[in-house]
């Protein structure tokens, strides 16, 4: 495993909301944020971060950005020198600012101001030179644009923009709040091959998104994130298996479904199947080795399998004991009840 | 890049971005109309003033001129800085911003001494035209020490209003709110204030708006003192003769300081705990 880069232990950030009483109207208790968070970030691997909305992803980030102070816990940071690895505590928002890039979610540049003049204000920020700057353009693919006014910017050119910023000073860790919202499929893609690439170069990524397909094939490690508590991290395989969502698959077919002897037969479990007119699907679960030519051997007639990727609600349930209806009303409700079960003062 | 060209660079973005807007291209015809134009008029060498006073040297006419400052060149900060903080705010900018390694408090004086420059260099060149316009009129310059205690007296309200205006502008998460709070704030100390001063001198017994009353003048002197276009006014006043209002030096020097001071304050704490 990739040595850790950066570690958060016991982190918490709490937001504060508005309470207010006839007696004290201005008071304000803690609300929804991140409780007690350990978390490690390891140097060249992407970690997806997921979770249903309100679960404390941009909260987590912006912490770990420097945007958002903690207001317990500590944050380690690794470095190499002279080949030898030395831990130091970081203790200022500013001393996390300087080895992270934080890309926000869908930021919509606007005004007269020009691409490179944008970008040259945020570096005067970073301290990067001229020589960067016009590097990050070139390589996020707005060369063309850099005298462009930000208003003539589309959604997908803001975002490049916004990645453009955040790689500026070269970061350590890269912090990549919804990064594939507004992009068309081939930006995407391309997008997706750049994160590879900065990854191989030694950079920590984390991408937040509530949609667990849009990342597999990305990442390399995944974080599961619900009510501002960490569920459960580690690589996807390892977090299937601890889930009990590995070893699936779907399976299409026509005619006549296969009977639940026969699968039971061949070692399988059915977890759901459906039938709609002549087309029917299956997901099954278990050790696949030898099944559709068993299955084909027995006359059923199979056009499609291929192994389940698990989505975010499956993996929620799963984590959670919850049922997808309960989930689904948990997310909404989430933001407004009182954390009690973390063991925080809430006022 | 060291941290002063880093700060000065934000700086200078900031003034260009601001002094070439769409806004100021319509504020400078109204600041036109307002400084060199009201210098034009008070120049001229057959006006009688309301009272029956007649502007006799050209730091008379600076000091009338300057109304057109309080009007206009207190509404254009404000028309400039509004949006200083609300706008980045709701697009995500300013996340991105606060991301980034140089402190808050450094980024909060550039970001007012940028917004604050883009109003005060149009300003001082309108400035220099009325005092061109008092020569020609007037046949005599002011006094090198006149313009200077009227550039830096407009310099500093110019930057008070910019600052009330962009903490409110940290504190609105929309522009409505952002723009309602920055006039009320214009609104209040340019009309509403003569109300607040009668209502004090009500209260106290003094007789309202009489000239000859000392009692009147002081307390109105004093009140001057807590309002940012009294105390500019006390500061133009201190180069004009024969003008006693009660009020110190030192007093309108501690006040000058304490409306820049005190708000600048008040937006560098706003701006460190800001959450985006």
């Amino acid at each position: 495993m990739a040595e850790v880069v950066l570690q958060l232990v016991g982190a918490s950030c709490r937001h504060y909301i508005s309470a207010p009483l006839l007696t004290k109207p201005w008071r304000k208790i803690l609300g929804p944020g991140i409780a007690k968070i350990d978390l490690n970030l390891h140097r060249g691997t992407i970690l997806g971060l997921v979770g249903p909305n309100g679960a404390g992803k941009t909260t987590l980030l912006r912490m770990l950005s420097g945007i958002l102070p903690l207001q317990k816990g500590s944050v380690f940071f690794s470095s190499k020198q002279d080949g030898k690895t030395i831990e130091n505590e970081l203790t200022t928002s500013i001393e996390l600012r300087q080895i992270i890039g934080h890309m926000p979610e869908q930021v919509r540049w606007q005004g007269k101001k020009s691409v490179l003049d944008a970008m040259s204000e945020i570096a005067a920020m970073r301290g990067s030179s001229e020589h960067r700057i016009l590097g990050l353009i070139k390589l996020v693919g707005l060369n063309s644009r850099i005298d462009s006014p930000l208003d003539e910017l589309s959604q997908g050119m803001r975002q490049r923009l916004t990645l453009a910023t955040a790689l500026l000073g070269s970061p350590d860790i890269l912090l990549l709040d919804e990064p594939f919202n507004g992009l068309d499929p081939v930006a995407a893609q391309a997008f997706a091959q750049l994160l590879q690439k900065l990854s191989e170069k030694g950079v920590s990524i984390v991408i937040s998104s509530h949609q667990v397909s849009g990342l597999i094939g990305i990442i390399d490690r995944i974080a599961l994130l619900h009510r501002g508590q960490l569920l459960i991290e580690g690589e996807i395989n390892s977090v299937e298996k601890e889930l009990e969502l590995s070893d699936r698959f779907d399976l299409t077919g026509t005619s006549q479904p296969p009977s639940s002897e026969l699968i039971e037969k061949l070692g399988m479990e059915v977890i759901n199947s459906n039938t709609d007119q002549d087309i029917w699907q299956m997901q099954l679960k278990g050790d696949a080795e030898g099944v559709l030519k068993n299955l084909i051997s027995e006359g059923i007639n199979v056009e499609s399998w291929q192994p389940h990727a698990p989505d975010l609600v499956e993996m929620l349930c799963s984590s959670t004991g919850l049922r997808v209806e309960d989930v689904g009303l948990e997310i909404t409700s989430s933001a407004f009840l009182p954390l009690v079960q973390r063991e925080v003062e809430e006022e | 890049m060291s941290g002063k060209g880093s700060f000065n660079k934000i700086t200078f973005l900031i003034v260009k971005e601001k002094m070439f807007s769409t806004r100021m291209l319509l504020m400078f015809p109204i600041l036109l109309l307002f400084i060199p134009g009201l210098a034009w008029g008070f120049s001229d060498p057959n006006i009688i003033l309301p009272g029956g006073h007649r502007p006799e040297t050209p730091m008379e006419v600076l000091f009338y001129s300057s109304l057109g400052i309080v009007f206009g060149g207190t509404m254009c900060a404000v028309l400039m800085s509004f949006d200083g903080v609300s706008k980045e705010r709701a697009s995500g900018v300013l996340e991105v911003k606060l991301a980034q390694p140089m402190a808050r408090l450094y980024q909060t004086l550039a970001l007012v001494r940028g917004t604050a420059i883009a109003v005060i260099v149009p300003v001082t060149i309108l400035v220099m035209i009325s005092i061109v316009i008092i020569r020609y009129r007037m046949g005599v310059w002011p006094e090198l020490m006149d313009v200077v205690v009227h550039i830096i007296a407009t310099g500093l309200i110019l930057t008070w209003y910019t600052l009330f205006t962009l903490i409110a502008s940290s504190k609105a998460r929309e522009q409505g709110t952002a723009i309602a709070f920055g006039v009320g704030i214009w609104f209040f100390f340019t009309f509403l204030w003569a109300l607040v001063t009668s209502m004090v001198a009500f209260a106290s017994g003094i007789s309202i708006g009489q000239e000859s009353d000392q009692s009147w003048i002081a307390l109105e002197g004093a009140l001057d003192l807590f309002s940012p276009n009294g105390v500019y006014h006390h500061i133009l006043e201190s180069r004009l003769p024969n003008i006693q209002r009660g009020v110190s030096g030192w007093q309108v020097g501690i006040m000058a300081i304490a409306w820049t001071i005190l708000p600048l304050w008040i937006l560098a704490r706003r701006m460190e705990d800001l959450v985006p």
